[in-house]
């Protein structure tokens, strides 16, 4: 009996291991900073990359970013610009990456209780 | 499926159940994003009133069939970016997913009481996500590159060609592209490995400071 009980409390554990492993919520405030640091890298590195490479006129195309990010250019300010740029980018992606895998999951629980108290009042 | 060896198994059916709906819910939310984002970099284009809106954007019609830079061309990259999105997204977390079984090994040696809550906070495993993201940026590399290979205007790709700044070695050929894929999952995993760690010390400290 103990060795039974024992047995379902270990098979219970897994599945909510499972469970928690598999719908965890992501940390809003810590993808939208880990995202932003990442891409401002990214930024930063494809600049630096193409300055330290240098030549007659330096990366023409990486400077059409400027349509979007109005004051970047291929030169180290504009690297350090191009991070800014792309952290704020970053971090409002991230922002929304978290709440949008939050909501769904959020919506998507409330509709498994919802129905699951809608069987149950049913069947009493 | 046992865990690190034990007597106790994962319910698979369980274990299915859940990746399917996180890749459900991923795909849904990253297609949702991938089309806004399309959307609005074309009226971003179109709104500057130049002479020739979107010399650059326009490329993309060349993966994307039917876009360009026009208020109806904003419309189908709103449907290519929701679709392209949505597929690389169920990718990157059917490979992630590998992921879960080493997660529920940890959390069961910690232990399991009947006060977890059950919508604990995500810790990335950097090896699995860099994995899948290093993966799938590859292949997306090789798959771009070869079509435009087979749609012989590999000569003419002179935009393609500028990846070689960033990627030695690579170019506009079926060979070019195994070496710019094999580089570009090498850099894609190892920022991945950074971003997991930075947004796994960000959890830890917040955790800890909220008690």
């Amino acid at each position: 009996m103990t060795a039974t009980r024992a047995h379902v409390s270990g098979r219970t554990d897994v599945d909510k291991a499972v469970i928690m492993a598999g719908f965890a919520r992501m940390d809003v405030v810590a993808l939208a900073v880990a995202t932003g640091l990442i891409l401002g890298l990214v930024i930063f590195t494809a600049t630096a990359v193409l300055l330290l490479k240098g030549g007659d006129v330096v990366g023409p195309h990486l400077g059409l970013l400027a349509i979007y990010l109005p004051g970047y250019e291929v030169s180290w300010s504009g690297a350090i610009s191009g991070a800014f740029y792309f952290f704020l980018i970053g971090s409002v992606l991230g922002f929304c990456i978290a709440v949008l895998w939050n909501l769904t999951h959020f919506i998507y629980v409330a509709m498994v209780v919802v129905r699951s108290a809608w069987w149950r009042m049913m069947a009493d | 499926m046992s865990i690190n060896g034990s007597d106790r198994q994962i319910n698979q059916a369980l274990l299915r159940s859940v990746v399917k709906i996180n890749t459900a819910m991923l795909a849904l939310s990253f297609g949702l994003l991938g089309g806004v984002l399309l959307f609005a970099v074309t009226w971003m284009s179109l709104l500057r009133g130049l002479p020739n809106p979107g010399h650059y954007l326009n490329l993309l019609g060349v993966f994307l069939p039917g876009y360009n830079v026009s208020a109806t061309g904003a419309w189908i990259g709103f449907f290519w970016g929701a679709v392209v999105s949505a597929t690389l997204a169920a990718l990157v977390y059917r490979i992630y997913a590998r992921s879960i079984p080493d997660r529920v090994s940890e959390l069961l040696e910690r232990g399991i009481s009947d006060d977890d809550d059950l919508g604990s906070v995500m810790i990335f495993d950097g090896k699995y996500l860099g994995l899948a993201l290093g993966l799938v940026s590859a292949l997306g590399l090789i798959v771009t590159t070869n079509s435009l290979v087979l749609r012989g205007t590999a000569d003419e790709s002179v935009h393609a060609r500028l990846l070689v700044n960033y990627l030695p070695g690579y170019e506009v050929s079926v060979q070019g592209s195994l070496i710019g894929g094999l580089e570009l999952f090498v850099f894609t995993y190892l920022a991945t490995i950074l971003f997991s760690w930075i947004y796994n010390t960000i959890v830890s400290l917040r955790s800890k400071s909220s008690g």
